[in-house]
């Protein structure tokens, strides 16, 4: 298993920290990419951060009402060795699908 | 996950089959290639210390040193250049470009230097290069991390091309590859490197044995591999297009038709006497890529079938592939990669095509 923080994230226009208002996600939980994670205040507006990864939830950093500067560790996960640093998403092996059926009169000439 | 992780399948010598994932596998056989061959270095973006985004150099420098496993800074032309003066030094490399699209960077170095150095210089500067490309889609991943371009360096003179299918032919290619004098574009198809599969780990001796001629149990190394035989109908696919064309197969013959799959591995050169036996026997053929369409490979084995099997061809080659647009975000993957519906879409093309 491998651990990755994942820091406050620039959100943008120059804005330096942002007041967290509500996890979503705690740890022990595991999450998905793309999956809303926590709820943050900036003064230009209140977001919800999606997961940059697919993981298990190790650390949260800031209570409700705390402050967290840009660049500062905000969430840590942990994940299978390998797989840790993927970009993308290791893909499922699903049992194949189908709608289209196949019809044919095959002369065996 | 994994019973055993990347590392500690490097760590295992024992040979024999095992059950590894492409990713094992490639790291086993950079392992073995670095123990058999004091000249090979692999370098690369996050090849070192990380083990490569992939893994797939996992433990590796650790094992043989920074000398001879090490990070590179984020510039393929400059990975593939060094690649160059390295292999004109009498070092073997092994570059990794951590993922297909930036591999566009680095195609000066690739077609003007690494393609041509031999032959510009009568033989005297030989380009032992074996290039790892994570390549195809698959993975959700952003813009230029699925993206196939087998047929832009099918295209240079100078350039052997390769994908392997299984963790199997994984092992024993990249081992090949890097023990030939040529140049050789490795392309993994990086959404099979978790699956997992019987490998025959073989001693040293073996894999020299299969060098010169010999056959490994999945045929010859140099050459395509039937991966399922029948037939009404072949597939021709690469890469991670293989397995999903073994799903179509099982799904056929639910219909009664009898499909045998062709997994070319080689891209370039192509198993030409492979394609003309397989298709002189079933008759039919349908070739599968993820490429776009247009001047795609899935054409060049059209017109090898062709000039083969033109007589007895009961419908033209089909052609399954991506579409004529950048690759997509990984949202819209799903509607680009050929799926299974679409590939029989084009199978019962070919089924009901009548002459005249």
């Amino acid at each position: 298993m491998a651990e990755i923080s994942f820091p406050l994230p620039d959100l943008g226009e120059g804005l330096i920290e942002a007041t967290v208002l509500e996890w979503l996600v705690e740890p022990g939980q595991q999450v998905e990419r793309n999956q809303a994670i926590v709820e943050l205040e900036t003064s230009k507006s209140a977001l919800e951060l999606p997961s940059p990864q697919a993981g298990k939830v190790v650390r949260i950093h800031g209570a409700p009402g705390e402050t967290i500067n840009v660049g500062e560790p905000l969430i840590v996960f942990e994940v299978p060795d390998d797989t840790a640093g993927i970009v993308g998403t290791v893909p499922k092996d699903e049992a194949p699908k189908r709608r289209v059926r196949l019809s044919a009169v095959l002369d065996e000439d | 996950m994994p019973e055993t992780t990347i590392t500690e399948a490097t760590a295992t010598t024992a040979v024999g089959i095992q059950q590894l994932s492409m990713q094992q596998a490639l790291n086993r056989a950079l392992d073995e290639i670095l123990n058999e061959n004091p000249k090979t270095v692999i370098f690369g973006e996050d090849c070192g210390q990380l083990g490569g985004v992939f893994r797939i150099t996992d433990g590796l420098q650790a094992k043989h040193g920074e000398a001879r496993v090490f990070d590179t800074p984020l510039a393929e032309s400059g990975i593939l250049g060094m690649s160059v003066g390295l292999a004109m030094a009498g070092f073997h490399p092994i570059p990794e470009v951590q993922f297909d699209g930036f591999a566009y960077p680095a195609i000066n170095q690739i077609v003007c230097q690494i393609a041509r150095m031999n032959y510009r210089s009568r033989g005297t500067l030989p380009m032992p290069i074996t290039l790892r490309v994570p390549s195809f889609g698959g993975i959700r991943a952003p813009e230029h991390h699925g993206e196939s371009l087998e047929a832009l360096f099918a295209h240079v003179p100078g350039l052997k091309v390769v994908s392997p299918s299984n963790p199997h032919d994984a092992y024993h290619l990249l081992k090949y590859a890097a023990s030939r004098p040529d140049p050789v574009i490795f392309m993994e198809p990086k959404s099979r490197y978790w699956q997992k599969g019987p490998v025959d780990v073989g001693s040293a001796d073996q894999d020299t044995a299969a060098h010169d001629g010999g056959t490994d149990d999945a045929g010859s190394l140099t050459g395509a591999r039937v991966a399922r035989e029948g037939r009404h109908l072949t597939l021709v696919a690469w890469g991670a297009m293989v397995s999903r064309c073994l799903q179509v197969a099982e799904l056929a013959a639910e219909d009664g038709i009898d499909i045998e799959v062709l997994d070319l591995r080689w891209l370039k050169p192509i198993d030409a006497e492979a394609l003309a036996t397989s298709v002189g026997k079933t008759r039919r053929a349908v070739v599968v890529h993820e490429a776009p369409l247009t001047s795609g490979l899935g054409a060049e084995v059209a017109q090898l079938i062709t000039q083969s099997c033109f007589a007895t061809l009961k419908a033209p080659v089909e052609r399954v592939t991506g579409f004529d647009v950048p690759y997509p975000s990984g949202d819209l993957e799903d509607e680009y990669i050929p799926n299974i519906d679409r590939i029989l879409f084009g199978i019962q093309r070919v089924l009901e095509y009548r002459r005249g």
